[in-house]
């Protein structure tokens, strides 16, 4: 077996020279030649007769040299050579070939490799598929949570789960040690690693013991910290750590790729520790979220109609007016990190499949096209005995050259993609950083141009050439003919729909930026600090950070309005409350249900005039009212119209701490009502909102504050000034300074992604169904010159042609434009939730879209239009 | 005389490493000692001799080298080569096998 591997190789790299069969040959005939004679024939006859007897010198050298193992390798170079240049004689052909698998390839391959990390990617967890996301939605918090209060009664009788655990959120924490660090802590139940079905690299899980008050202190690090803290070192386990101030020690590394199933970022794993006893009877608990394992078997439906007795048992709990909106939720825990990013991803992937879809149409009709004007040559090559399969396969060669050079060329555009995909995505879409090239989609997207290309390569040459095709007079077949009007008033029809869908984005986008925040956030910076555990830990010891901060910096250079608040328009965190928490004083209930959410914030005086938010009554926070004993609020206009609906609010006396006691729930006087400034995101609804002062009083601070200036400086030289000044203060304190206008523009990244990626496509799509276009009324003329010779002959005017072309143009245009706005009427409703102020069929985006692609349709059939009418009769009607 | 009949496809080989297994023989030699073994019922076509001698040699089942013939010119002798001869006991075999059962057929109808 391996001698005869040997000898093929030797053969295969020597070959054998041509020669030697001819000498072998030649001996053959003479012996032959020999034995007539001797058999009494003359010299003559003798070597005639030998000559019949051998047959074809020719054919029998040929034959020999196809038994050479290299053969069809000589051929194959020959095909590719034939190939390359056929493409050079006819470059157009070749690019528009490539260019357009590329198109499609790169956009697919990208896309693809995209879409399946958000929507496909395998957890870390073990057998992922069983774990699901437990808990309650409330309008308050529309992804499920849980309580303390009902938590445990659920963890004791649940039935449909081999286990149910929780974590109580991630918090930053401080290492304070030598190299103190800022990390986040995340605290999770004892059985969370192993519900989840995680087991430390090293070390151990939490004792039963250490997830109890007061237990001893442990803690699991991520493979980060493990890394960048310990260098990998397996003495970690059993070393301790200051967190907070408290010696915990390391008792596990968390594996590699571990995550939080919510996705926040942990580097630290504490136990909960939570009092369980306390925490059933509280009221209402604390808040959690739980995740737990379904038991084999049992699909997530069953599990929720198992769960509604506990359900109906934590509704008991919820205050009366809020039962109905509470609802109970059981979904899989990868629905649950999808979220909101799952319908982006599914319109991509639409996106996506629509762009290779006109691709291959693309390719296809071009292949038929050259298949079909390439008729008369193979029917000489037939005809000189070329046999069929030699055809085919030269077919399938040009096609292989051609989708291989359009395959490179893809990957290479799918690379960049990937990487403008990266660049642009905002902060809220999972994983896309991680996204990488996959190879398997590579090879999906490279198998499905490659049989796109073949079949329509093969597609002609299969059909049985006819003897008329040497003539050069035949037409081609009808068949051919009607597959590629169909194909191109496909891509007419889904260039339609992209188009669509990219005005309405675009249009949405436009709406969104002109929008009025109600605010002026222009040449404002703002400083986000959150101050550490151990060095501010009593709300004093905040206020009185703060308030220094304050002194030094509100007369510094070029400040001219000073505010601190908790958090920032126009979105991102606020605070929130229910509506039926409000209540005037000495009036009933203001609302029966929760009545949806207020917005509030803690806010300093000069906040409205830092932001230029107008007051339209009273005159807000005065100095004065800092000092004040008694409470302060101003309400946002649509909030004042709400509660106050024709009074005057001002000085009106307000509750707003709903059923609980007096004395936890002291009376605000309103002094303003301020005007609505935007405060669900960019692209949100507005939510009425109301502003607490923040007073000279410990109970009015927490940690976390954001300072607002107004300066008229340059932003860098105010940064770098407050910097300076907070680190004065505390060296180690991280500040996280920005333009207000960067904060607002970067709300509009997943807008402006979207837009961008929908256009991206829209045009793409665009472009390849006008070459579709372009190329088959090409075709078309190039068909009918003789005709239009004919006609022009007997008399026709050159606007007679122009209309019998542009006639041709438009009845693939008209029935593919309207395909395509039923289509897009029908599918745009999947992105009324990505749409701002403007419908799903809004009618001055589909007229503008429709005309638009009209008018570039028309533009593409103008240029064979035109070389039709300059069609001179005699060279044609001579042409053979 | 009987009319030549075609070869079983697959049976050329079989015939040339037999007759190749007597001594080594240039390709004129193997043709006219077929068609005197068979009492001329196989005349093979030098068409496909000698495709099948080269794809026999590609194979590494026999082997050629030049060397002068009986009457001093230079031809090309085959000769087997050790996997050729194996080769050869395993096709004989099989046709063995092949013609048995032919034969069976045969009788039984």
């Amino acid at each position: 077996m391996f001698n005869e591997f040997l000898t093929r190789l030797g053969f295969f790299a020597t070959g054998r020279s041509h020669t030697e069969v001819d000498e072998e040959m030649r001996f053959h005939l003479e012996r032959q030649t020999e034995a007539n004679i001797r058999a009494g024939m003359s010299m003559e006859e003798a070597r005639r007769q030998a000559g019949i007897a051998f047959g074809g010198v020719e054919r029998t050298r040929e034959q020999c040299r196809e038994e050479r193992p290299g053969y069809w390798i000589e051929t194959l170079a020959q095909d590719v050579r034939y190939a390359v240049r056929g493409f050079r004689r006819n470059p157009t052909f070749s690019l528009t070939v490539v260019l357009t698998l590329m198109l499609g390839m790169g956009s697919t391959t990208a896309v693809f490799s995209v879409v399946d990390r958000i929507l496909f990617r395998s957890l870390p967890y073990g057998d992922s598929s069983r774990l699901v996301s437990v808990g309650l939605i409330a309008p308050i918090e529309p992804q499920e949570f849980m309580l303390g209060g009902s938590y445990y009664e659920w963890q004791d009788h649940q039935e449909p789960f081999s286990a149910l655990t929780s974590e109580i959120g991630t918090e930053p924490c401080d290492v304070t040690e030598s190299n103190p660090v800022r990390l986040d802590c995340g605290r999770v139940e004892g059985n969370f690693l192993p519900t989840l079905g995680v087991s430390p690299v090293i070390g151990r899980n939490f004792t039963e013991n250490e997830d109890r008050p007061n237990g001893p202190r442990a803690a699991l690090i991520s493979y980060g910290l493990w890394r960048s803290r310990f260098h990998l070192e397996p003495g970690v386990i059993g070393k301790s750590m200051r967190i907070d101030g408290n010696s915990t020690e390391i008792v596990g590394v968390l594996p590699k790729g571990f995550e939080m199933p919510r996705l926040q970022s942990a580097d630290v794993l504490l136990p909960e520790a939570l009092d369980v006893a306390a925490q059933r009877r509280a009221d209402p608990g604390h808040p959690m979220w739980a995740f737990a394992r379904l038991k084999p078997g049992v699909s997530v439906e069953q599990a929720k109609a198992e769960l509604e007795p506990l359900f109906a048992y934590s509704l008991r709990l919820a205050p009366a007016p809020f039962r109905k909106e509470v609802h109970l939720q059981v979904r899989s825990l990868r629905d649950r990190q999808v979220h909101d990013v799952r319908l982006a991803a599914w319109i991509l992937l639409g996106l996506v499949m629509a762009v290779l879809l006109i691709s291959c149409a693309n390719v296809a009709s071009l292949l038929l096209a050259r298949g079909a004007s390439r008729e008369r040559e193979s029917a000489v090559r037939l005809a000189l005995g070329a046999s069929r399969m030699r055809l085919a396969r030269q077919a399938l060669t040009e096609s292989f050259t051609l989708s291989a050079a359009g395959g490179v060329a893809g990957c290479l555009l799918a690379m960049l993609l990937l990487r403008v995909f990266i660049a642009m995505a905002p902060d809220g879409m999972p994983f896309l950083n991680k996204a990488r090239i996959d190879p398997r989609i590579l090879a999906f997207a490279f198998a499905t141009s490659l049989l796109c290309a073949v079949f329509f390569g093969l597609l002609p040459g299969m059909r049985k050439a006819s003897t008329e095709a040497l003539t050069g007079r035949t037409r081609t077949t009808l068949r051919h003919a009607m597959l590629r009007r169909w194909l191109v008033i496909a891509q007419m029809a889904v260039s339609m729909v992209l188009l669509a869908g990219g005005a309405l984005l675009a249009h949405s986008f436009w709406n969104i930026e002109r929008q009025s925040l109600g605010m002026n956030a222009e040449n404002i910076v703002t400083a986000a600090i959150s101050l550490g555990q151990t060095s501010y830990p009593t709300q004093e010891s905040q206020m009185a950070f703060f308030q220094r901060l304050e002194r030094n910096l509100r007369y510094g250079p070029g400040i001219t309005a000073f505010a601190i608040s908790d958090s920032l328009p126009p979105g991102g965190f606020h605070r929130d409350s229910v509506y039926a928490s409000l209540r005037v004083e000495g009036r009933p209930a203001l609302a029966s249900g929760t009545g949806g959410t207020v917005a509030w914030r803690w806010v300093t005086p000069e906040y409205f005039r830092a932001l230029q938010i107008p007051m339209v009554q009273g005159q807000g926070f005065t100095d004065e009212e800092i000092s004040s004993s008694d409470r302060f609020v101003v309400l946002s206009q649509s909030l004042a119209g709400r509660v106050f609906p024709g009074e005057n609010p001002l000085g009106q006396h307000l509750h707003l701490a709903g059923g609980a006691l007096a004395e936890n729930n002291p009376s605000y006087t309103v002094v303003g009502v301020a005007a609505d400034v935007k405060n669900g995101g960019l692209a949100g609804g507005e939510e009425p909102e109301y502003y607490r002062l923040r007073r000279q009083r410990a109970q009015d601070w927490d940690r976390s504050s954001v300072l607002i200036l107004k300066t008229t400086l340059p932003p860098g030289a105010t940064e770098r000034w407050i910097r300076s000044q907070v680190a004065s203060l505390d060296p180690t304190l991280p500040v996280d300074i920005k333009l207000l206008s960067e904060r607002v523009d970067k709300m509009a990244d997943r807008p402006r992604f979207e837009m961008f990626l929908v256009g991206f496509f829209a045009f793409t799509g665009l472009v390849l169904a006008v070459i579709g276009l372009y190329g088959a009324i090409s075709y078309f003329v190039a068909q009918r010159t003789q005709e239009i010779g004919i006609r022009m002959a007997v008399g026709a005017s050159r606007a007679d042609i122009l209309r019998l072309v542009l006639a041709n143009a438009l009845r693939l245009i008209v029935p593919g434009v309207f395909l395509g706005l039923v289509l897009a009427l029908a599918l745009s409703r999947v992105l009324s939730s990505l749409l701002f102020d403007v419908g799903p069929h809004d009618p001055a985006t589909f007229a503008g879209a429709t005309g638009l692609l009209i008018l570039v349709a028309l533009l593409a059939t103008l240029i064979p239009a035109g070389s039709a009418t300059m069609v001179n009769p005699t060279v044609a009607l001579r042409c053979d | 005389m009987p009319q030549p009949t075609d070869l079983l496809q697959g049976t050329l080989d079989l015939l040339i490493l037999r007759t190749l297994a007597l001594e080594p023989m240039h390709g004129w030699g193997i043709a006219q000692r077929i068609q005197q073994a068979s009492q001329n019922v196989f005349q093979i076509g030098q068409g496909s001799l000698y495709p099948a001698l080269h794809r026999l040699e590609y194979k590494g089942w026999i082997e050629a080298d030049w060397r002068a013939s009986e009457n001093n010119r230079k031809a090309k002798y085959y000769a087997l080569t050790r996997t050729g001869r194996k080769q050869l006991e395993a096709e004989i075999q099989s046709w063995d096998r092949l013609a048995g059962a032919v034969t069976l057929v045969l009788d039984r109808g």
